[in-house]
């Protein structure tokens, strides 16, 4: 078997399981989406911690806040909202994408575009 | 006494380098009467470094960087290690292993006589740049100007056996990175023939398994020692020894190209200068005190200037030859779709992404506060939702990379390849409907197996087992490659899978973990040669008549007011329980317990690249 054909094959493979991985969604409990959100946030009070993984007493409280504001059906986006008026964005481990942070987040796929060109543009087009 | 000799002899050391760097281009001498000059700085470096650490071993508090750092009753080991525990001796310690590196390459055999006084030359250089900075702003001899008895005791989060070598072996790698640098820029003047790249092959694989050393033994602190149950933060002082990590190892794929006589040498010299340069680079952020806040860099801007300084100096030194002496035009690149070239390619290019992307990640929050004085966090996820993603082909890439053709794009036994990777789909896919779903598990899940069981696929249908040291040197990049499955299967499981249970507890209280009964048998507090230790006993799995003990708890280090959490780890082969001892309330201790899948797997992996590594070195 030629390796095109070996890696079409792969390909397929892939993209379908990744497909198929993605439309088993499961609906999450509210632990698990309190465990998501505090895993993005920063506890003020200690050194590069997440709120989740910190037992400080400020974790506490954010933990018992974000609970509650999603038991009573708030979205994780008003939730980082309301805390990164309280505490500032440096709350948030995942940065905001706004116009200071735009950088940040469109760099890596960039350079990506630039490599994925550099590749095409140097392989030989000929089969041996 | 040891201070002044220790002043001295550093002083001298950087002598002679002056004398080694100018006598390069002035009066040239006999090569073997410069290797002996070079050694001997060596030796005086090394000596003035033990001169600190037999201040810190007798407890001489005239010294005024042994008197902040230490503390007459610390066990021994601690005061060993408290000669790197500080600024000024870990710059020393940086300054002794460059020295260490500069000794042993002058041994080197079968290198150009000329090209080996250039890279020492330009090592000497190094020497003198990291020494005056040393002397100038970070001196560890300086005398204590106040008469005391008793010092001011190490930092009790260092006084940790893991935390005590991982210092040396971190540097070994980013310094070793220094004679790779060296060796390119000597290349770029001498550009003579192949030969130096096979030298700087094998010490930049040198550098890059004690780099993996050294992270690893970073985490595996973090891990124990800090208490949360995780051993990577994408902490910015991670991810500052992260990037030249996988910029040396971009280093290490690329000079592999070297044998297909496909001498990129340019791509090469590029890679050298830019892992030392990230070396540098991430010693200044550290050092400089910038990553906590950009005031605190003000607060002591001289240590963060002069080393910003060395930085330009380096990476503006090496990069203008680089652009002036441009080596001449290389053999084109054989790149078809798909052989090992473009696969090496790929790879290249999704590891400098990576590099370049943590790089982004962790000096954009300095660039944000400079620019618009507003605080902002570039944590985990930032990174787990680009870099993670950017390296997925190329990890797909690496299952069977080792056994692409040079030449053509002729994959032997592709069959076999493409069954085994349905089956092992469909298996995973079956755990994962069985147990907990989640994307990033299936994903990890698969391509860790995959690289596995592509690469064992590899070793059987292309080699005979012989039990020979060449059978281990042929199929090495497939074991480094299983090590690196090893370890995604260990990071996808520990991460996504972990278990969390909280219980409040009496004394005397069992509770169930995993199906076992655990019994808290009982708090005590203990007094340590310098700590008190509170620590709650637990008895895991009681039924059984071989039950573990395990304690959790903290510690209370009187001299610096400190209190440092233990967690106390059960380890067993598939998983790790984690127990964090919290605080009592309502006459009840709060007790976490984790359960972490598979963590023994990433040390395994790790231990396997490093394996490896020395392997490899072993190779021409």
């Amino acid at each position: 078997m030629k390796s095109s054909h070996f890696f079409k094959i792969l390909n397929i493979a892939v993209l379908s399981f990744i497909f198929f991985t993605f439309k088993i969604y499961a609906i999450e409990s509210i632990d698990e989406r309190v465990k998501n959100l505090t895993l993005e946030l920063r506890c003020m009070t200690c050194q590069n911690q997440s709120i989740y993984d910190s037992d400080a007493e400020f974790s506490n409280d954010i933990k018992k806040i974000v609970k509650q504001k999603l038991q009573e059906g708030e979205s994780e986006r008003d939730i980082k909202k309301f805390l990164v008026e309280r505490y500032g964005e440096y709350i948030l481990f995942r940065p905001l994408m706004n116009n200071y942070n735009v950088f940040l987040w469109i760099f890596p796929f960039i350079l990506l575009i630039f490599g994925v060109f550099f590749v095409l543009i140097k392989t030989k087009r000929k089969k041996v | 006494m040891s201070s002044l000799v220790g002043f001295l002899s550093l002083v001298f050391a950087i002598g002679i380098n002056f004398y080694l760097f100018l006598s390069g281009y002035i009066f040239k001498f006999q090569i073997q009467k410069f290797n002996l000059l070079i050694r001997f700085s060596s030796l005086l470096t090394l000596l003035s470094f033990f001169s600190l650490m037999y201040a810190y071993l007798v407890s001489d508090f005239s010294n005024y960087n042994v008197f902040q750092n230490s503390h007459s009753n610390k066990p021994l080991i601690y005061k060993i290690s408290g000669t790197w525990g500080n600024h000024e001796g870990s710059m020393l310690l940086w300054l002794s292993i460059l020295s260490i590196f500069s000794f042993f390459f002058s041994f080197t055999k079968n290198i150009d006589e000329n090209f080996q006084r250039l890279t020492l030359i330009i090592q000497s250089l190094l020497h003198i740049l990291f020494g005056l900075f040393i002397v100038f702003t970070s001196n560890p001899f300086l005398v204590n100007s106040i008469l005391v008895n008793e010092g001011l005791g190490l930092n009790p989060i260092l006084q940790d056996p893991g935390l005590a070598v991982h210092p040396p072996i971190l540097y070994a790698g980013y310094v070793g990175y220094s004679i790779v640098f060296s060796i390119a820029i000597a290349g770029l003047f001498q550009d003579t023939d192949v030969e130096w790249l096979y030298v700087a092959k094998k010490w930049s694989l040198i550098s890059w398994t004690f780099l993996t050393g050294g992270i690893a033994l970073g985490s595996y602190w973090a891990y124990y020692e800090l208490g949360w149950g995780g051993w990577w933060f994408w902490d910015p002082v991670e991810n500052i020894s992260l990037m030249p990590w996988i910029a040396g190892l971009a280093l290490v794929h690329s000079l592999m190209m070297v044998r297909g006589e496909q001498a990129i040498k340019k791509w090469i010299i590029f890679l050298s200068i830019l892992c030392f340069s990230l070396s540098v680079f991430g010693t200044f952020l550290v050092r400089s005190g910038i990553l906590t806040s950009v005031h605190s860099f003000a607060a002591d801007a001289s240590r963060g200037i002069f080393i910003l300084l060395i930085f330009f100096i380096v990476t503006g030194f090496g990069f203008l030859i680089f652009l002036l002496k441009e080596p001449q035009k290389s053999n084109a690149l054989n790149l078809l779709f798909i052989n090992k070239v473009s696969a090496l390619v790929i790879n290249n290019i999704l590891m400098i992404i990576a590099t370049l992307t943590i790089l982004l990640g962790t000096i954009y929050p300095i660039i944000i506060e400079v620019l618009y004085n507003k605080r902002i966090s570039v944590g985990g996820p930032y990174f787990n939702s680009t870099v993670i993603p950017i390296m997925i082909p190329g990890f797909l890439l690496m299952s069977i990379a080792p056994i692409l053709s040079w030449q053509t794009n002729k994959i032997q036994n592709s069959k076999k390849y493409v069954l085994g990777f349905i089956v092992l789909s469909i298996l995973v896919l079956i755990h994962s409907y069985f147990l907990d779903y989640n994307t990033w598990g299936f994903v990890g899940l698969l391509l860790g197996f995959w690289i596995i069981l592509a690469s064992i696929i590899a070793i059987f249908s292309t080699y005979k087992f012989k039990f020979t040291i060449k059978f281990f040197q042929i199929i090495n990049p497939h074991i480094a490659h299983i090590g690196v499955g090893i370890a995604i299967v260990g990071i996808t499981c520990s991460s996504v899978f972990q278990n969390e249970l909280d219980f409040n507890l009496n004394e005397g209280d069992e509770f169930n973990v995993n199906g076992k009964t655990v019994l808290f048998e009982k708090i005590e507090t203990t007094n340590q040669i310098n700590f008190q230790a509170l620590r709650g006993k637990f008895l895991f799995d009681i039924e059984k008549n071989q039950s573990k003990k395990i304690e959790a708890g903290k510690n209370y280090y009187p001299v610096s007011k400190m209190i440092t959490s233990e967690a106390g780890i059960l380890h067993q082969w598939n998983k790790d329980i984690y127990f964090i001892l919290g605080d009592q309330k309502n006459n009840e201790w709060f007790v976490k317990v984790l359960i972490n899948p598979f963590v023994s797997f990433i040390w395994l992996g790790v231990i396997i690249m490093m394996y490896s590594g020395l392997i490899a070195v072993s190779r021409r």
